[in-house]
C-alpha cells in the first residue's frame, strides 16, 4: 500500500517569525489557551490554499475539503482508487452542490478533463429508518417511510402497506385500489415532468424547471385537497386508503387532464428540438444490456437499455393486470433515450388515470381491521414501480405489533451504483448530464 | 403461487436446500447454508428452466439467535418472487460469499448489510461503510444495539406498554434485554 497522501500532502508549518509571539500571547489570553486545547496546531500558521500570501491561524481548508479520506485505506478497491498516476488529480463534487439532487458527493479522479474513476460517498442523509420502524407499530411505519424519496412519497407508502397486507391477508377494496392507481399515477407524472426540468437544468437550460413546476404544482395542490399535505400525504393505509375522493380534487383532476397530454407534449418539444440539448444527450453515457442487468438497475434507466422490465406487468400487483397500457422501451441506452422513455411513460400514464376514472367502482375504501395490528409470524416481500424502478419490502413479523424487521430497497441505489462505470471515459462537464439522467433521490438511497 | 416452480427447484438443487420449498401467496422460498451460496445462485441464475437474472433485493437480518442473508430474485420463467435465504451466519463472526460475480450490483447492497450487521462478504473487492462514517465502530440495525435516547422506549415511539407485564428491564441491569423480542426464524 502506498504512503498515505493525505499526510504528504499537508502544508508544513510555516516557520515565522510571529510564532514566539503569537505562543507567548496565547498563554495569556484565554480565548487563545481554549483554542490550543481543542486543536494543538495553535501556534502554527498555515499559508492559505487559495492564495499562499495569505496566513491562517488554522489549516482549515487542507482537511475540510480534502478528498482523500483522512484514514488507511481498507479495501483493494479504496486503494486502487486512492492512488495517483501521472497526471492525474482528486476533484471533489459536492456535498452541498446544487446539481447532484440532494446531498451527494463524488471524488473523482480526472486526467486532464476526462473522469478516470468516480467513488461517490453517500450517507449524508442517513436516518436510519429501518431501525426506526422496527421500534414503530405498523401504522406509524407509513409516516416513517413518507420522507424517503420526498418526490414520490405516495410509492413509498404503497410499498410498505403491501406486505403487510400479505401478511396479515387483507384484501383491499376495489375502490380503494383504483384510487391508489390513480393517486400514484398522477405522482409518477410529477416526478416525471420534474425529472425533465431538473435534467435541462443540471445541463444550464432554465426554462424548462418552470413549466415543469407549473406541472408538479397543479398535481401536487390537487392531491393536497385529497389528502391534506402537499409532499409528504400519509395516504395509504394497510387495508385501503385515508380518504375518499372529495369535489375539489375532482374538479381539480378534470381541469389538469383536459389539457394534460396537450400540455405534456408542448413542454416536450422545448427540450426535444433543442440543438444543444440533444447534443449534450445523445450517445453520452450509453448503458447496455448486460451492464444494466449485471449492476440491477430498473426503471426507465433499464427500459431505456432495451429490457422491458417492468414490475407493473413482470410482476403485477393491485389492478394493474386489468388496465391497458404499454410497456415503452428503447434501444440506444444514452442519456437522451432515458429522458424519452420518461416522456412516454408520462402518456401512458395519462392513459391510465383516464381509465381509472371511466371504471372507478363504487364502495368502502377501507378493509375492516382491528385497532391493534398484530400479523401471524412470517415473511413477506413486495415490491412496487415506483418513477425511479423497483421499489421493495421485506417485512419480518414475529407476531406483535411492531415489525421484527423491515427493509427498504430503494431503486435510486443500484441506479447510482452503475454510474460509476458510466462515468469513466466522459469529460468532466458531462458528469451532470449522466448523474442526472439516472434520476437518483438522495434520500431514498441513504434511508 | 407457482407449482412447478417447486418441482424444477427440487430437481435442480435437491441436495443443496437446507428445507423443503416453502410457497405462501406469490413468494417461494429456500433456505440454503451460506457456504452453497455461489453454487445456488449460479444454478438460478443460469439454468435455462429457471433464469432469475434479475436481482431484486439483499438484505441482512438479525434474527436474535443467527444472522441470515436474504435474497429475492426475479425470473420471467415464474410468476413467483423467489427468495433465497443464507441460514445460519454466526452472531459473532458473521461471513457469507459475496455475490458480485453474477451481479455487479450487489457490491453496494453487501456493503450496506456489512455497514448494518457487520456481516463479512468474502469476495467482495470493495466491502467498506457505506452509510455510516468510516470510523464508527457498531452495527444499527443487529438486535443488541440500542437506540440511545429513551424515545426508542417511550410509548409515543410505539413500544408495547399495552402488553408488558413488568417493568421494563435496562441495558445496565442485564445486558440481553438488549435483544427485545423472542427471535424468529
Amino acid at each position: 500500500m502506498p504512503e498515505r497522501p493525505a499526510s504528504a500532502r499537508r502544508r508544513p508549518a510555516a516557520p515565522t517569525a510571529q510564532t514566539a509571539d503569537s505562543t507567548a500571547s496565547s498563554a495569556a489570553a484565554p480565548d487563545s489557551a481554549q483554542y490550543a486545547s481543542l486543536d494543538d496546531v495553535s501556534s502554527a500558521q498555515y499559508a492559505s490554499l487559495d492564495d499562499p500570501r495569505v496566513m491562517l491561524d488554522r489549516d482549515i481548508g487542507a482537511d475540510l475539503f480534502e478528498p482523500i479520506p483522512p484514514f488507511p485505506t481498507t479495501t483493494e478497491r479504496e486503494s486502487e482508487f486512492y492512488s495517483l498516476r501521472d497526471g492525474e488529480m482528486f476533484l471533489n463534487l459536492g456535498p452541498h452542490h446544487p446539481a447532484t439532487h440532494g446531498v451527494l458527493r463524488l471524488v473523482m479522479k480526472l486526467s486532464g478533463e476526462q473522469i478516470v474513476d468516480v467513488d461517490p460517498v453517500l450517507g449524508y442523509l442517513h436516518r436510519g429508518v429501518e431501525k426506526i420502524c422496527e421500534n414503530s407499530d405498523y401504522y406509524h411505519v407509513i409516516d416513517q417511510v413518507d420522507p424517503l424519496e420526498y418526490l414520490s412519497s405516495l410509492f413509498q407508502e404503497w410499498a410498505a402497506v403491501l406486505p403487510f397486507e400479505k401478511l396479515m391477508d387483507v384484501q383491499v377494496p376495489r375502490r380503494a385500489e383504483y384510487i391508489r392507481v390513480l393517486t400514484g399515477e398522477l405522482l409518477r407524472i410529477s416526478s416525471h415532468t420534474l425529472f425533465q426540468g431538473f435534467l435541462a437544468l443540471d445541463l444550464g437550460g432554465l426554462a424548462p424547471i418552470l413549466y415543469s413546476f407549473i406541472e408538479r404544482d397543479e398535481i401536487v395542490e390537487m392531491l393536497a385537497s385529497l389528502t391534506g399535505a402537499r409532499m409528504l400525504f400519509n395516504y395509504y393505509r394497510i387495508g385501503g386508503v385515508n380518504g375518499d375522493l372529495n369535489h375539489e380534487f375532482m374538479s381539480r383532476l378534470g381541469d389538469w387532464m383536459s389539457r394534460a397530454l396537450k400540455q405534456t407534449e408542448a413542454n416536450a418539444t422545448l427540450l426535444n428540438g433543442n440543438e444543444i440539448f440533444a447534443r449534450r444527450t445523445r450517445g453520452v453515457g450509453v448503458l447496455d444490456r448486460d451492464t444494466a442487468l449485471r449492476y440491477g438497475v430498473t426503471g426507465g434507466n433499464l427500459r431505456a437499455s432495451g429490457v422491458p422490465f417492468d414490475v407493473r406487468r413482470a410482476h403485477p400487483y393491485s389492478i394493474y393486470p386489468e388496465l391497458e397500457f404499454n410497456i415503452p422501451t428503447r434501444e440506444e441506452g444514452d442519456s437522451l433515450a432515458r429522458y424519452l422513455i420518461r416522456l412516454d411513460e408520462i402518456r401512458e400514464s395519462i392513459r391510465i388515470i383516464d381509465q381509472c376514472l371511466h371504471n372507478m367502482p363504487d364502495g368502502p375504501i377501507m378493509a375492516k381491521l382491528p385497532r391493534l395490528l398484530r400479523p401471524r409470524p412470517g415473511r413477506a416481500w413486495a415490491a412496487v414501480e415506483s418513477p425511479r424502478g423497483m421499489l421493495g419490502t421485506y417485512a419480518i413479523s414475529d407476531g406483535s405489533d411492531q415489525p421484527f424487521r423491515f427493509r427498504i430497497h430503494d431503486p435510486s441505489l443500484l441506479n447510482l451504483e452503475v454510474a460509476s462505470t458510466l462515468l469513466p471515459g466522459n469529460l468532466l462537464a458531462d458528469t451532470m448530464a449522466i448523474v442526472s439522467s439516472l434520476d437518483p433521490v438522495m434520500g431514498g438511497i441513504d434511508k | 403461487m407457482d407449482r412447478s416452480l417447486k418441482t424444477r427447484l427440487d430437481a435442480r438443487l435437491g441436495a443443496l436446500l437446507r428445507e423443503p420449498v416453502y410457497q405462501r401467496n406469490d413468494e417461494t422460498e429456500i433456505r440454503v447454508d451460506p457456504g452453497n451460496v455461489p453454487e445456488v445462485l449460479t444454478i438460478l441464475h443460469d439454468a435455462v428452466d429457471l433464469r432469475f437474472e434479475i436481482l431484486a433485493d439483499l438484505a441482512g437480518v438479525d434474527t436474535g439467535e443467527v444472522m441470515q442473508v436474504v435474497y429475492h430474485l426475479w425470473s420471467p420463467k415464474s410468476s413467483d418472487w423467489l427468495r433465497v435465504i443464507a441460514d445460519g451466519l454466526s452472531r459473532e463472526d458473521p461471513r457469507a460469499p459475496s455475490a458480485t460475480f453474477l451481479w455487479t450490483g450487489a457490491e453496494w447492497l453487501e456493503r450496506e448489510a456489512y455497514d448494518m450487521f457487520g456481516i463479512i462478504f468474502e469476495g467482495n473487492r470493495d466491502l467498506r461503510r457505506i452509510f455510516m462514517p468510516a470510523d464508527y465502530t457498531s452495527f444499527p440495525l443487529r438486535k443488541d444495539f440500542l437506540l440511545p435516547d429513551d424515545a426508542a422506549r417511550s410509548p409515543g415511539a410505539g413500544v408495547r406498554h399495552v402488553e408488558r407485564s413488568q417493568a421494563p428491564a435496562t441495558v445496565a441491569d442485564d445486558p440481553s434485554a438488549g435483544i427485545r423480542r423472542a427471535p424468529v426464524s
